[in-house]
């Protein structure tokens, strides 16, 4: 919501959505595609419906482009973990989604129709009740194909969510929380 | 670096305040509309939303279900005014809206409670049935379902005005905390909202391009009478069938919406100008408002 943007003191918000871009990659590979947020030196959070191969391919901030191997993906949850050679970027920082409130402002950070780390503002619309029982962090943000697998963000720039789904208009989120709890069960046993 | 900050926990902390007045308004088939709790006992809502004659309930903030009867409607601005058994429940901020500017930040609210952001874009809606000026805001921000007759809250969580995608076809517009709140004050006065009447059934009309001249009106419709009801305060005026009506209290009626426009609450009992052309000529009458029978 570009209104929000507008109204915003823009230096804060530019801070907030450079520290974003840096965090947010692209991923491209067989019959996927979309965005992914740089979780810890060598690891890659994004949705399974975006890295639908085992190894894929990873762009950073810095325009290099690295393979990544899928760890774990859980098709249900629409969430997947990949394994990335060592970056030198500082990682994303997350924060308790659980304290999110409607009508709290949130941006995104993705490639919507291929436009790189674009940013975009709104606000939290609700907390709906998702398949899974869990619930979506749903947000009166634009977001298009290429958002997915997107971190969306409060205003202190810390991630609250992965950028999933578009429906009514309306941006659908699944909370970090939930991302935290299935790196920490699929980080598991791995070296 | 915290003001960012700050506005997020404002907008947030905007939305729980208004949280706790906001009413599910069941009035129409399937999906429900937003009330607001707007003075002790009623409850203000878009009037699109509640059917005629049908049942209305509401479902309040904690979960309870109420009935609730149409206390009175103004379709021009598409308000209803709803009574209820609300006792105890908080009554919202309410706040004198003379203050909005064009870029002002709102929220929108449905119950939930569910959020939209955006900017007031326009301080008053003209053309279209809006009639008192500024009564009818224009915001650039979505209403999502369910949304109508819900509020429109400022940064500092103040209630000021009435969302409504009923009223205009092309903009999402929201009605004055000030227009509602003298809507809610005849309910409050006389039980109802008077429903200005003159008794005439119209159509609009192309008016010729010499008649204009000849008249020096700038309009290029106008609204000729069809039907006039016996007994109506038009056939009492001497209104009657191919009379043109083409202003009325200085304001140009361009077509039948016009009408319902300029009847206002407050013109009941009360004479106005009206210019119309009856055989090309021009003619004022003084016509007297009368009262529309409810029929909730």
């Amino acid at each position: 919501m570009s209104a929000l943007l507008a109204a915003e003191p823009t230096p804060h918000l530019a801070r907030i959505a450079d520290r974003l871009q840096q965090v947010t990659v692209e991923i491209s590979g067989a019959g996927g595609g979309g965005a992914g947020i740089l979780w810890a030196p060598d690891l890659v959070v994004t949705n399974a419906h975006v890295a639908r191969a085992s190894r894929v391919r990873v762009g950073l901030a810095d325009d290099r482009q690295i393979e990544a191997s899928l760890i774990a993906a859980d098709r249900r949850a629409d969430l997947a973990l990949l394994r990335v050679p060592r970056v030198e970027t500082a990682p994303a920082d997350s924060t308790d989604s659980d304290t999110l409130r409607v009508g709290a402002l949130v941006v995104a950070v993705g490639h919507p129709f291929g436009l790189r780390r674009t940013l975009t503002a709104g606000v939290v619309h609700g907390f709906p009740v998702s398949r899974s029982g869990g619930r979506w962090i749903q947000a009166d943000l634009r977001l298009a194909p290429g958002n997915s697998g997107g971190p969306l963000a409060d205003t202190t720039g810390r991630v609250v969510g992965i950028n999933t789904m578009i429906a009514g208009g309306l941006a659908l989120a699944i909370p970090v929380n939930d991302v935290r709890r299935f790196v920490a069960a699929s980080a598991t046993g791995v070296p | 670096m915290t003001t960012a900050v700050d506005l997020s926990n404002a907008l947030a902390g905007a939305v729980e305040r208004a949280a706790g007045s906001l009413f599910a308004v069941h009035g129409r088939p399937r999906l429900p509309s937003t009330g607001v709790h707007w003075r002790a006992g009623l409850i203000v809502t878009a009037s699109h939303t509640v059917e005629p004659d049908r049942e209305v309930t509401l479902t309040a903030p904690d979960g309870r279900t109420l009935s609730a009867q149409v206390a009175g409607r103004d379709p021009g601005l598409d308000i209803a005014v709803l009574r209820a058994e609300v006792a105890g429940m908080p009554t919202a901020d309410v706040h004198d809206d003379g203050e909005l500017r064009v870029g002002h930040l709102v929220l929108a609210l449905g119950t939930g409670p569910r959020a939209s952001a955006g900017i007031i874009s326009a301080l008053d809606v003209r053309g279209g049935r809006q009639r008192e000026p500024g009564a009818m805001l224009a915001v650039d921000l979505t209403l999502y379902p369910g949304f109508s007759g819900g509020p429109l809250v400022d940064v500092l969580g103040h209630i000021v005005g009435i969302t409504t995608s009923g009223a205009s076809r092309h903009l999402q517009c929201a009605v004055r905390a000030s227009a509602v709140t003298r809507l809610t004050e005849y309910v409050v006065r006389g039980g109802r909202i008077p429903r200005a009447y003159l008794g005439v059934g119209t159509q609009p009309v192309v008016l010729p391009n010499d008649l204009r001249e000849r008249l020096k009106l700038t309009q290029r419709t106008a609204v000729i009478v069809v039907n006039v009801a016996s007994d109506s305060p038009a056939a009492a005026a001497g209104v009657v069938i191919g009379d043109v009506i083409v202003s009325i209290s200085g304001h140009a009626i361009t077509e039948p919406g016009d009408l319902v426009a300029v009847l206002q609450p407050d013109r009941v009992g009360h004479t106005v100008a009206t210019s119309i052309v009856r055989g090309g000529e021009p003619r004022q009458m003084q016509v007297t408002v009368g009262e529309r029978p409810s029929r909730g």
